[in-house]
């Protein structure tokens, strides 16, 4: 796998004269918050990004966060709360505008492209726990999956179809064995719809029973106008061979002119899991209203009201949670 | 005593020729623009012409690129369509709420650009709702001259008939707006905030 993320990377670099106007930004970000679910956390990510070349792009992020209960997900969106220094995405990528085509490559540490999965989709976008399917502790597709391989954008920006190829290079609790990864995404783009159909088939997670190979299909939708974005993604797979999860997840945000700072968020989501053909426990379900605040000096607050039903987790935990978190978040260079 | 003589007078016509001959005669004004002692980049300088002739600027944009806005600030004459293509691979959605235009374009790829005519005088604070550290400044003006300085502060409205203008300059930053009386035989134009 490190050859093919090395050879997306010479792909990436070939061709490009070194160009003058080279820039890199850097950022930080800081974020700590309470629930009454008895947990606290904080984390910080470093990262950098840029042109490194002409056309060609960078991006790296280095991130640490702690958690005073690993197995709750408060604040876990989209970083893993393990105590660690870990680098979470390194890659190069460039961009061709062929005519009205679109063909984009990216090698190196990347996210799986799987659904909506961008870092920022989840980070403190309003909501201070990842959908349930994206939980590592759930054997679904995790927040926190990773690939060492190739990634490639093709198509017109209307329609593109999006392979990545690599090798498993997850971080947090839910780690894939070893092996060749294959993820498709086909996103389709009309006024303001966003679709999006994904699969992927990869190694099983190490902590399952059994091996074997894993499969997941999802499906994924955006809408926004003027202020408000809904968005929801469906999907289903098998983390090993005798085993289903699937759920849903829908969100809307609301920042409306006259709103100010604050946008209004909220969430309804649903998780099941069936192994030899039996739901395991009653479907957990989850509704979550909040709110997400950007204040003065780079400073963004999230306040999240989460009622939680079904599944033994809900019962072990309180069935109606407040959650807080600040976040700072600066460019020192630019 | 002619030739000291002639000469002030072919200098005083020199400057003046333009003027003289075409009866609407245009220079280039330079000028530089500085903060507490230092270049003031970014600085935007404009001069009071509502009723000059329209003047095309050429497309306009405003991209998204690495996380950012690019240029960081812009000024446009009130009326104009600005671009704002999205060149990143990740979703951004680009607002602005305070004072200038308001709107909010939601979400688009890579590869696809939403408009904006910005058709009303006044400054436009854009932001993204996903990437709290993206923003910029658009300023809307009701005339064709005017500029933004570049990184040592050095700004140059091209083709400004002769006259005498009120000037505005505008930085990010900056508790208030300068502004003063520029003529054309003045020569350069200083902006300075303390």
């Amino acid at each position: 796998m490190k050859t093919i993320a090395l050879a997306a990377c010479v792909v990436c670099l070939t061709g490009t004269p070194i160009a003058h106007a080279q820039s890199m930004t850097t950022e930080a970000v800081v974020s700590a918050g309470a629930s009454t679910d008895e947990v606290s956390a904080i984390g910080a990510q470093l990262r950098a990004f840029g042109d490194v070349m002409s056309g060609v792009r960078f991006f790296g992020e280095a991130a640490w966060a702690k958690s005073s209960n690993d197995d709750n997900d408060f604040m876990g969106s989209a970083y893993p709360y393990n105590g660690r220094v870990q680098i979470i995405e390194a890659y190069a990528e460039r961009t061709f505008r062929p005519g009205e085509a679109l063909v984009s490559i990216r090698g190196g540490r990347f996210r799986t492209p799987f659904g909506i999965y961008s870092a920022s989709d989840h980070a403190y976008s309003g909501f201070l726990r990842p959908p349930f399917f994206r939980y590592d502790e759930h054997e679904a597709v995790s927040n926190n999956f990773l690939e060492h391989g190739a990634d490639l954008v093709v198509g017109v920006p209307r329609l593109t179809l999006e392979t990545a190829l690599g090798a498993p290079a997850d971080v947090g609790t839910a780690v894939r064995r070893s092996g060749l990864d294959a993820v498709f995404r086909l996103q389709g783009y009309y006024g303001p719809f966003i679709a999006g159909v994904s699969h992927m088939r990869t190694s099983s997670l190490k902590s399952a029973e059994v091996e074997g190979r894993a499969d997941f299909s999802g499906l994924d939708l955006r809408w926004s106008h003027n202020g408000i974005q809904a968005r929801g993604e469906w999907m289903t797979g098998h983390p090993f061979a005798g085993a289903t999860t699937h759920g849903w997840y829908a969100d809307t945000f609301v920042h409306l002119v006259g709103m100010g700072p604050v946008t209004a968020v909220a969430r309804v989501e649903q998780f099941e899991r069936e192994e030899a053909g039996e739901s395991e426990e009653e479907p957990a379900r989850r509704q979550v209203i909040g709110v997400r605040i950007r204040l003065p000096r780079a400073l963004t607050l999230n306040v999240d009201v989460v009622h939680r039903m079904g599944s033994v987790e809900a019962e072990e935990s309180r069935p109606t949670t407040l959650d807080v978190g600040l976040t700072w978040s600066v460019r020192p260079h630019k | 005593m002619i030739r000291p003589l002639l000469a002030v007078v072919l200098l005083a016509f020199s400057v003046a020729a333009p003027a003289s001959l075409s009866g609407q005669s245009a220079i280039d004004l330079h000028g530089t623009a500085r903060a507490g002692g230092g270049p003031a980049p970014d600085t935007v300088v404009w001069l009071d012409a509502p009723n000059a002739p329209a003047r095309s600027q050429g497309r306009v944009v405003l991209d998204q690129r690495n996380l950012s806005f690019s240029p960081h600030v812009l000024v446009v004459r009130t009326g104009t369509t600005v671009d704002f293509p999205n060149d990143d691979r990740v979703f951004h959605n680009v607002f602005s709420f305070h004072d200038g235009k308001a709107f909010d374009l939601g979400l688009y790829p890579v590869g696809t650009m939403r408009p904006i005519k910005f058709d009303r005088p006044g400054l436009s604070r854009i932001f993204c709702n996903i990437h709290p550290n993206m923003a910029a400044y658009v300023m809307t003006v009701d005339s064709p001259y005017f500029a933004r300085a570049d990184e040592s502060g050095a700004f140059t409205i091209a083709d400004v008939p002769a006259g005498t203008y009120k000037y505005h300059a505008w930085r990010s930053g900056a508790a208030m707006e300068l502004a003063g009386t520029w003529t054309a035989t003045d020569g350069s134009l200083a902006i300075s905030w303390r």
